[in-house]
């Protein structure tokens, strides 16, 4: 397969990622440690004809997003924690009201304003309910520059096929760490783009939330000649506020159901020296960086670890880490924060014992550390 | 070439950060890995910063220099010296501007310590004081023989606006000559 190389940071290639996959609309607020996915994405999308707007605050930041993703368009927003606070209650709207849009976080230390310019992971929780209310989030997060790409482009193509946010996650050091990275050619990425299904009956025959108990909405571009209510109300199938017990029950089932049934079209995740390990490593996101390198450092030593990186952090592969939980015994999750994908492991793995090994004063963790703890298992 | 490892430490504002991309460009370049991480503060300006730069000809992972594992450290702040200096490895070269960084006695011992007042030469010799990251530039590469002189002067300049390409030569030149000395006086 034919590649191309950048040489960037992780923001930077998550900005040209959303441009090539056809995103033609980004709406946000500059946040620490995301800005320059905003500072890029400003150069290229006006170029393409598309817009690139600066809003007062993050909260308009993902409204005008809502609003442009409606008219059909891909559309991004990009901010770090505090941002995901505030886009919360509008990230559930586009839940409701099933409308694509990818978000970019690139996490930074919490909660509240935190530590600005350090990493961490505590957003794991956060992005499986940001908002209230029973739905199924979908969450991609990006283990190497050259995922900062690949998982947009992907976060997009889910966004469009699952009618609802995407989460990307990102961290500082990723976001910020500036490297290589093989890259898909620009044909590809082309080539793989999906669009949201539209209707093209006569309008008088549109119904967009009227689909199968496992299928999202058909919203078509708004401006078109179709018409349909858009609310975050329980809705029917015009889209009109309704509280029918069967209908409400129908439609907070299906947005279950259209990702839960089809879990496998968005799982994804990455064995390292897996083949034969008698320890398995749990870590996503820059940590699985040190992770790898641990792992080197520990086979090196004649322990055979080996590393279990979730791609798609929710829905998490929870079956397949069962599958490796139920035949190895030590069982570590590195991360930084308290445990939040930690306790997804245990659930997944119906055991208490698994291991953790946690940071939460903005540094990262480095290889030397997880070798240290994989000693002491 | 075995893995090289460098650190550059200054305040926020100084733009340490650019000979670092400078130097993981150039290494990618001539077809190995080159790797640069930065850590900040929310202090944009005048807090302390910190560079790592690793180059590599096996894939790097994790992307921040190991603590005791870094060959060469350049500073040209004393806060972010002192708080940065025990990542290299003992008997490592570090090359400070003494107009700004005041190492103790103790720190001589354990380390190579050089002293060039980089920011004076940007100054007064190059006439153009943001040329400073590329006199440091030169002088780690000079020290550490870490890239082919040209591939690292033709990244540098496809990195910064054709205007100042002279300026920035004569930075580069400059440096590389100052080290030279500094070395030559050591011996």
């Amino acid at each position: 397969m034919a590649t191309r190389e950048i040489i960037s940071t992780g923001n930077e290639l998550a900005a040209i990622a959303a441009v090539d996959a056809g995103c033609m609309f980004f709406g946000g607020y500059p946040l620490t440690p995301s800005s320059e996915v905003m500072h890029v994405i400003s150069d290229l999308l006006p170029a393409k004809g598309g817009v690139a707007i600066q809003m007062e605050d993050e909260i308009a930041g993902i409204c005008c997003v809502i609003g442009a993703a409606m008219s059909g368009v891909r559309a991004l927003t990009a901010t770090s924690g505090p941002g995901m606070s505030l886009k919360a209650e509008n990230l559930g709207l586009a839940q409701m009201a099933e409308v694509p849009l990818v978000c970019v976080n690139v996490m930074r230390g919490g909660p509240s304003t935190g530590l600005p310019t350090r990493v961490s992971q505590g957003d794991i929780s956060q992005s499986k309910n940001p908002s209230h209310g029973d739905y199924k989030s979908i969450t991609l997060c990006a283990g190497s520059l050259a995922e900062c790409y690949t998982e947009v482009v992907r976060a997009f193509n889910i966004a469009d096929r699952f009618m609802q946010p995407v989460i990307v996650l990102l961290d500082e050091t990723i976001g910020h760490m500036h490297g290589k990275a093989e890259l898909p050619t620009l044909e590809e990425v082309e080539a793989g783009i999906k669009p949201r299904k539209t209707f093209d009956g006569p309008a008088e025959e549109y119904f967009p939330y009227q689909c199968e108990h496992d299928e999202p909405a058909v919203l078509n571009p708004m401006f078109k000649g179709y018409r349909y209510h858009f609310t975050g109300l329980h809705h029917d199938k015009n889209g009109f506020p309704t509280e029918e017990i069967e209908t409400c029950r129908k439609l907070i089932q299906r947005l279950e159901d259209k990702v839960e049934l089809h879990k496998d079209e968005i799982e994804s995740y990455e064995e390292f020296m897996m083949d034969d390990a008698e320890i398995m490593i749990v870590a996503y996101g820059s940590v699985s960086l040190a992770a790898k390198e641990a792992i080197r450092h520990l086979r090196a030593d004649g322990i055979k670890a080996g590393l279990f990186r979730p791609i798609t952090i929710w829905p998490s592969p929870a079956e397949k880490i069962k599958e490796y939980t139920d035949k190895i015994e030590k069982v570590l999750v590195v991360e930084l924060n308290i445990g939040q994908f930690h306790s997804e492991v245990q659930r997944a793995a119906a055991r208490l014992d698994i291991d953790g090994l946690f940071k939460v004063n903005g540094r990262p963790l480095s290889p030397h550390e997880i070798v240290t703890k994989v000693k002491e298992l | 070439m075995a893995k090289t490892l460098m650190r550059f430490t200054g305040v926020g504002g100084q733009g340490v950060l650019l000979a670092g991309e400078i130097f993981a460009a150039a290494k990618i370049k001539t077809g190995g890995y080159g790797l640069k991480t930065a850590t900040y503060t929310s202090q944009v300006r005048g807090g302390p910063t910190v560079v790592d730069i690793q180059l590599d000809d096996e894939e790097i992972y994790y992307p921040y220099a190991n603590d005791g594992e870094i060959g060469f450290m350049l500073s040209v702040a004393d806060k972010s010296y002192q708080l940065f200096k025990d990542g290299v490895q003992v008997g490592g070269t570090i090359v400070v501007d003494p107009n700004l960084v005041h190492p103790s006695d103790e720190d001589r011992k354990k380390w190579k310590i050089y002293e060039i007042p980089i920011i004076t030469i940007a100054k007064e010799e190059v006439g153009n004081v943001i040329t400073q990251s590329v006199v440091a530039l030169a002088i780690a590469n000079t020290m550490m023989n870490a890239i082919d002189k040209e591939v690292l002067i033709e990244t540098m300049l496809s990195k910064v606006p054709a205007k100042v390409h002279e300026v920035n030569k004569t930075a580069y030149e400059l440096g590389e000559k100052y080290a030279k000395e500094a070395m030559a006086a050591a011996k």
